[in-house]
């Protein structure tokens, strides 16, 4: 398996970017960028067996489960880079805010009731982390010693929106309960929420 | 064969006696719902009760699919499952254009139009929602059982196929007392 740098994978991302500013990518992208540190180590614990559920923005989360890059990049262009799914490596994303979480839950459930040693490992983002349903399956599968983990990649912001604002508040959720089915690490990205930076007309 | 509810009840003994189903909601482990009473003979560590909370249950029931279990997710009322409504239709009806698998995996759902007799719960609990969900969800297999005689057939079928799609199953309450 190749063995993922914060500069390949910068580079990886820098790519796509290029194409989809060349109006090759007929459909939404969510870049990466900033993460890449923070996803590598957390990917150094994660086995082949485990499971991952992703959000829209799952392109570096796929390519550090072992994903081919030329596959992964044909998946983008295929125009299915915000809910990629890589059943071979049991990879599930989710375009719909915290569509993934329950059904991560649902997979730790088999998981646990197979004996598996298997785990699942759920990416969502701050303003995700801080809704009925995050709050739910997170308290759920603490409480029935679930093998899943929640990391919520956290940027302060929902496309634009400040989180902390809008809850009026200056520490979310997770912060203020923080338990071992939770981790998190804040970031900055270069890329806009939605696209590479530039306008595209097809 | 027997009356609307001994053939619930056989269709889900059929469901309890293969290998790698789950039953799953509220009311599945405890009494408190009619359909519990057709769960009677299925043994306990395939019951699983849950908090209430529908959407939650349904994508749980879709995590169960695809990691390998298949589910018999249980709502009592289609107003219930109403809540259920962003996982059906944006997940469980796309699974197989989302993970581009022939058979991701499969869930049962079980539900039911609320019954008016003895007692009227009013318009909350009474509605039928089938021809809206089978415009909503093309790729599911959306079935009110209407006879008795549909029963085992319909959740026999929805165990066995083999094609990856999965099936809501809609009971009438007010035949459960037939």
């Amino acid at each position: 398996m190749k063995i993922w740098t914060p500069q390949s994978l910068i580079a990886f991302e820098e790519k796509i970017a290029e194409l989809f500013n060349k109006g090759e990518i007929r459909a939404p992208v969510h870049l990466s960028d900033g993460t890449e540190e923070s996803l590598i180590g957390i990917f150094k614990e994660v086995k082949d067996e485990d499971w991952i559920f992703c959000s829209w923005r799952s392109h570096y989360q796929c390519l550090l489960k072992g994903v081919n890059p030329e596959d992964l990049e044909s998946e983008i262009v295929a125009g299915r880079s915000i809910a990629l799914s890589f059943s071979t490596h049991n990879i599930y994303s989710s375009a719909i805010v915290g569509g993934q979480i329950p059904i991560a839950v649902g997979a730790a459930i088999s998981l646990q009731k197979s004996k598996s040693k298997g785990r699942v490992w759920c990416f969502i983002g701050d303003m995700t982390s801080e809704t009925g349903m995050a709050q739910t399956a997170i308290r759920y599968s603490e409480k029935h010693n679930l093998p899943i983990i929640f990391i919520v990649e956290d940027n302060g912001i929902s496309v634009l929106t400040e989180t902390r604002k809008v809850w009026n508040s200056s520490t979310l959720r997770f912060e203020e309960n923080m338990n071992s089915t939770v981790r998190s690490f804040k970031y900055t990205s270069k890329y806009p929420h939605a696209g590479a930076g530039k306008r595209v007309q097809f | 064969m027997g009356a609307y509810m001994d053939e619930l009840t056989r269709a889900m003994n059929y469901l309890g006696q293969q290998q790698n189903t789950i039953f799953i909601g509220q009311s599945v482990e405890v009494a408190g719902t009619a359909m519990r009473n057709t769960l009677l003979e299925v043994t306990t560590d395939k019951l699983l009760e849950l908090p209430v909370e529908e959407d939650f249950q349904a994508g749980i029931s879709i995590g169960m699919a695809l990691s390998g279990l298949v589910p018999v997710s249980i709502f009592p009322r289609w107003n219930f499952l109403l809540l259920a409504t962003n996982q059906i239709v944006n997940h469980l009806d796309k699974l197989k254009e989302l993970t581009q698998m022939d058979a991701p995996g499969k869930v049962i759902i079980r539900t039911g139009i609320g019954s008016e007799n003895p007692l009227h719960p009013g318009p909350q609990h009474t509605g039928d929602f089938t021809d809206a969900f089978k415009l909503m969800c093309p790729h599911l297999s959306v079935v009110r059982l209407d006879t008795k005689e549909m029963i085992f057939s319909e959740y026999k079928r929805a165990y066995e196929r083999t094609d990856g799609v999965s099936s809501i199953l809609i009971e009438w309450s007010d035949k459960y007392i037939d």
